[in-house]
């Protein structure tokens, strides 16, 4: 795509188009854009995890890049909520909201909620099935059997505290049907075929290993179980692309610092977002994993990108 | 002297309501029979409320619940035999209370 915004442009400047004057203004101001963005990328782009930062060029093994992770999210835990809804004008919103309507949560369920340490999606899922009236919830301590429990597992205990928090501010907090735990992703510690529904929203690019924690995604799933990832994805269409690209690389890192005071890590996050694999490939890792009916949908043109397969 | 402790350690199960365990110790007791699972055998786990810890029979190997929080994580087990070792005559005093 990139390749033919350069070949079609100055073939209209050549003949003098009418178009041609515009034209060489918006080249001009692609090609700053285009040279600010490939710079940072030059500096910045990873592969097997190189870093470029106040570290220097270094390789981060996977027990280095499992310390930044943690202390990224150690870091930005408090701040992580607001900085999601400046980063993307509040949409974040909307897309958590997608996921639970592709989701489909029922009541009686047992939802497992992978890196959702603040809850966004968990009580997303809790109010949801509130709304589905149709069946009668237990408020027992003791009979679990037929009440909708959802785990909300995730490595940091600081965003698990915070999402602790933030179900007492909401009312949740006598509730028997939200349960925290702190786990590893790659190492779940729920029983096998358990989990009527799995459900990672933007917490599996921060995982070492993605095929260990599709793995695992698909064995705590029961037999017709839904996985559903939330992710940041590749978006291609041109010109925007480079848009894109200087915010990413250029506006966020100074929100960070701004607002969680850790530039940083809002570097590393975007990063991290460049080197996740591509939709497509995304998409047959979940098939080697195991899963069946696997699709995903683009939002705003691939910016993120909704991940969903079936245990069968 | 040890295995003893040990063996009153394991005697301290489900439902023992020991002080500040009450309904906690039931939610646990409850998922545990359900849901959870060791993360390293995915095994059972077991409650134990004396030292608000999940407890891995089949390795040995215990998780702390912290503020309320399992946790699960691989590498936060620790290792049940030496925990008992280093606390020694601690435990048993705290397990006598527990029963």
């Amino acid at each position: 795509m990139r390749l033919l915004s350069v070949r079609v442009l100055p073939l209209f400047s050549r003949h003098l188009h009418p178009l041609a004057l515009p034209i060489n203004t918006l080249r001009s101001v692609l090609h700053t854009l285009r040279s600010r963005a490939e710079t940072n990328l030059q500096f910045r782009r990873r592969k097997n995890h190189r870093l470029r930062d106040y570290r220097g060029f270094t390789e981060v093994s996977e027990e280095e890049k499992r310390k930044l992770v943690g202390n990224v999210f150690s870091s930005v835990a408090s701040k992580y909520d607001l900085m999601n809804d400046l980063t993307s004008v509040g949409l974040h919103r909307l897309w958590k909201d997608r996921l639970i309507s592709k989701l489909g949560p029922f009541p009686g369920m047992k939802h497992l909620d992978v890196a959702g340490g603040t809850g966004d999606i968990a009580f997303r899922v809790l109010e949801s099935i509130r709304g589905v009236g149709h069946k009668v919830m237990h408020d027992s301590f003791v009979e679990t059997e037929g009440q909708t429990q959802i785990f909300i597992c995730d490595i940091n205990p600081n965003m698990l505290n915070i999402g602790k928090k933030r179900a007492i501010e909401r009312g949740y907090t006598n509730s028997s049907y939200l349960h925290f735990v702190e786990g590893d992703a790659e190492a779940l510690s729920f029983e096998g075929g358990s989990m009527d529904g799995y459900t990672i929203g933007f917490g599996i690019r921060n995982v070492t290993h993605i095929e260990k924690a599709l793995a695992e995604a698909y064995r705590v799933l029961k037999k017709g179980g839904r996985f559903l990832c939330l992710e940041l994805s590749h978006f291609e269409f041109p010109i925007f692309k480079e848009l894109y690209d200087y915010y990413s690389f250029s506006i966020i890192p100074v929100m960070g610092e701004l607002v969680a005071g850790d530039k940083e890590s809002y570097q590393y996050l975007v990063e991290s977002i460049r080197q996740f694999p591509k939709q497509d490939v995304f998409a047959q890792m979940i098939v080697d994993a195991g899963f069946q009916s696997v699709e995903y949908e683009n939002l705003v043109g691939g910016v993120v990108a909704i991940h969903s397969g079936l245990k069968l | 002297m040890a295995r003893g402790v040990f063996s009153l350690l394991f005697r301290t199960g489900i439902g023992s309501g020991s002080g500040g365990g009450g309904g906690n110790g039931d939610v646990f007791g409850k998922l545990l029979s359900d849901i959870l699972v060791c993360p390293l055998s995915r095994q059972a786990l077991r409650y134990c409320p004396d030292s608000q810890s999940l407890i891995s029979d089949s390795i040995g190997v215990s998780f702390p619940i912290i503020n309320g929080i399992p946790c699960l994580v691989p590498k936060d087990g620790k290792i049940l035999e030496d925990q008992i070792k280093s606390t020694g005559n601690d435990d048993s005093a705290g397990a006598d209370s527990g029963i």
